[in-house]
């Protein structure tokens, strides 16, 4: 098979032809490698290849006489955050070892577990802390449909990297929307699961109260098998939920007759750019097409979830970061500087309130919205991938009010922890990707998958390849 | 009081508003832990 022939499969499709040895696995790794060679030095999706380790863990699963696991000899790679073994984490910091964890992230122990080999370490936005995907110190992630566009962020490498078809799959996190904006800025499938489903330990963390980690892939399914391979209790992680997972990869294949989906009336459309609304209205309409009963309905404020998530990501974020912002503040881009301070100077008495407020808030949410539908349809971002020139101009101040209003519509359900996936639904103007998202009842994973699988169903978005030079 | 300084605390301002208006009638009950309470009673049956 030919090098582009590969990188055309999707995560499922190699995984099923190095099983079947249509395909071996050092072929796939191989064929990641050379678009990296090939591409990476224009998008900057990598801040660490190791081409070495990633061959040799190929070679080792063509000879091994049986598959590890479902993942078996497809290679992956992972935002700069996650601690893998043997390779450096710079967090998208100027420090080339920011984090270390030992053991190494439980998300890419699992991983491996299951067979993936490691192509290295994805770029991202400094200390994960910005949606456009610019790093001053590793270079701006490229948008690989338009370049000068922002991947969007902060797992800006992780969606540049997948939807440029240098992995077939990869990890991201997210505290407000840091894999769903950059999925949707770059066109590929992004979900972030339920607080506690996915185990964060051996991440670096920006929030405890608020991180979740997730995959990063090019289709629904893709999404389902590693997120079927990374979700489950683990006790490295004290937040991690013991709730059963259910089959995720049969939810994908599931009929969507009698489920109701939920537009909402209320600040979801609000200054969302006309070609997203009516994006999202269409991706609406094939789902009532596909047997679903679609109605609006008025949501509980989601400003003021996103104000109270922002309260606890700062203040957390402030603590745990206090070192390189008391000790090195001049490392620090003049935004992500800017945005950790504000977390010194919340008072203890409106970080607990807004904890408790965070508590209250998702309980009524959960019980005024679900009562009424089982997924909810918003759109993704409020427009599409702005350039990077655009993103990053004007004052700190601006700069920082343009990183909120982008990750508006992500950041309640980070608050509310409900599982919330964006994917792909059609294209700007300008030749970007639009997106849409679908969030779902806590837990549950399987319906989103299977709702967003039947969007996906009518587009044949997922299979365009990038332009890229 | 530098421009990033006053910057910041206007930001500051700003959530504690959200914190006044949203918060005050917080029951007596409530607490940071109920939020993954809630998340596993809102999940859908096994």
């Amino acid at each position: 098979m030919t090098e582009s022939g590969i990188a055309d499969l999707t995560l499922s499709e190699v995984a099923e032809a190095i099983r079947l040895r249509k395909t071996s696995s050092v072929e796939a790794t191989q064929a990641c490698l050379d678009r990296i060679a090939r591409f990476d030095a224009a998008l900057r999706a990598f801040i660490t290849v190791d081409a070495e380790g990633a061959l040799a863990a190929a070679k080792a699963a063509d000879t091994s006489p049986q598959p590890r696991g479902p993942l078996h000899g497809v290679p992956l790679a992972f935002k700069d955050l996650c601690h893998v073994r043997g390779l450096p984490t710079s967090c998208g910091t100027k420090t080339a070892e920011y984090f270390s964890a030992d053991p190494e992230c439980t998300a890419v122990a699992r991983l491996r577990d299951a067979g993936a080999v490691v192509l290295g370490k994805l770029n991202m936005t400094e200390l994960a802390l910005g949606p456009f995907g610019d790093n001053a110190h590793h270079g701006d992630v490229q948008n690989p449909w338009k370049p000068g566009h922002a991947a969007g962020g902060s797992s800006s490498g992780s969606a540049a990297a997948v939807a440029a078809r240098l992995a077939f799959g990869a990890l991201g996190s997210d505290t407000g929307g840091s894999i769903r904006l950059p999925a949707a800025c770059c066109g590929i499938v992004g979900f972030k699961p339920t607080y506690g489903r996915v185990s964060r330990a051996g991440a670096m963390a920006l929030s405890w109260s608020v991180d979740h980690l997730g995959p990063m892939t090019r289709t629904v399914r893709d999404c389902a098998l590693m997120l079927s391979v990374i979700a489950g209790h683990d006790p490295r992680d004290a937040t991690s939920s013991r709730r059963r997972i259910g089959d995720l990869l049969t939810a994908v294949d599931r009929p969507l007759a009698g489920i109701r989906v939920g537009v909402p009336e209320n600040y979801y459309f609000d200054g969302v750019t006309a070609e997203i609304d009516t994006a999202v209205r269409v991706a609406a309409g094939t789902l009532e097409s596909a047997g679903a009963r679609v109605h609006t309905l008025r949501i509980p404020d989601p400003a003021t979830m996103a104000d109270v998530c922002n309260i606890i990501a700062r203040c957390e974020s402030a603590v745990i970061h206090a070192r390189v912002a008391r000790e090195r503040p001049h490392e620090l881009q003049p935004a992500v500087r800017s945005r950790l301070e504000v977390g010194f100077h919340v008072p203890a008495f409106d970080y607990l309130q807004a904890s408790r407020l965070r508590a209250r808030l998702t309980r009524e949410f959960i019980a005024e919205v679900f009562g009424e539908i089982d997924v909810l349809l918003t759109p993704t971002i409020p427009e599409p991938a702005p350039t990077l020139d655009a993103a990053k101009a004007g004052t700190v101040d601006e700069v920082v009010t343009r990183m909120g209003r982008f990750s508006r519509l992500t950041r309640p359900f980070n608050g509310l922890g409900l599982p919330a996936l964006s994917l792909p639904c059609g294209w700007s103007t300008a030749g970007v990707p639009l997106a849409v998202q679908v969030i779902g009842r806590p837990f549950d994973e399987a319906g989103v998958l299977a709702v967003a699988a039947a969007v996906e169903r009518e587009s044949t978005q997922h299979t365009r390849r990038p332009p890229l030079r | 009081m530098s421009e990033p300084a006053r910057q910041v605390m206007v930001a500051v301002a700003a959530l504690a508003g959200t914190i006044e208006r949203a918060g005050a009638d917080l029951s007596l009950a409530e607490e940071p832990s109920n939020f993954t309470s809630a998340l596993e009673q809102g999940a859908p049956d096994d």
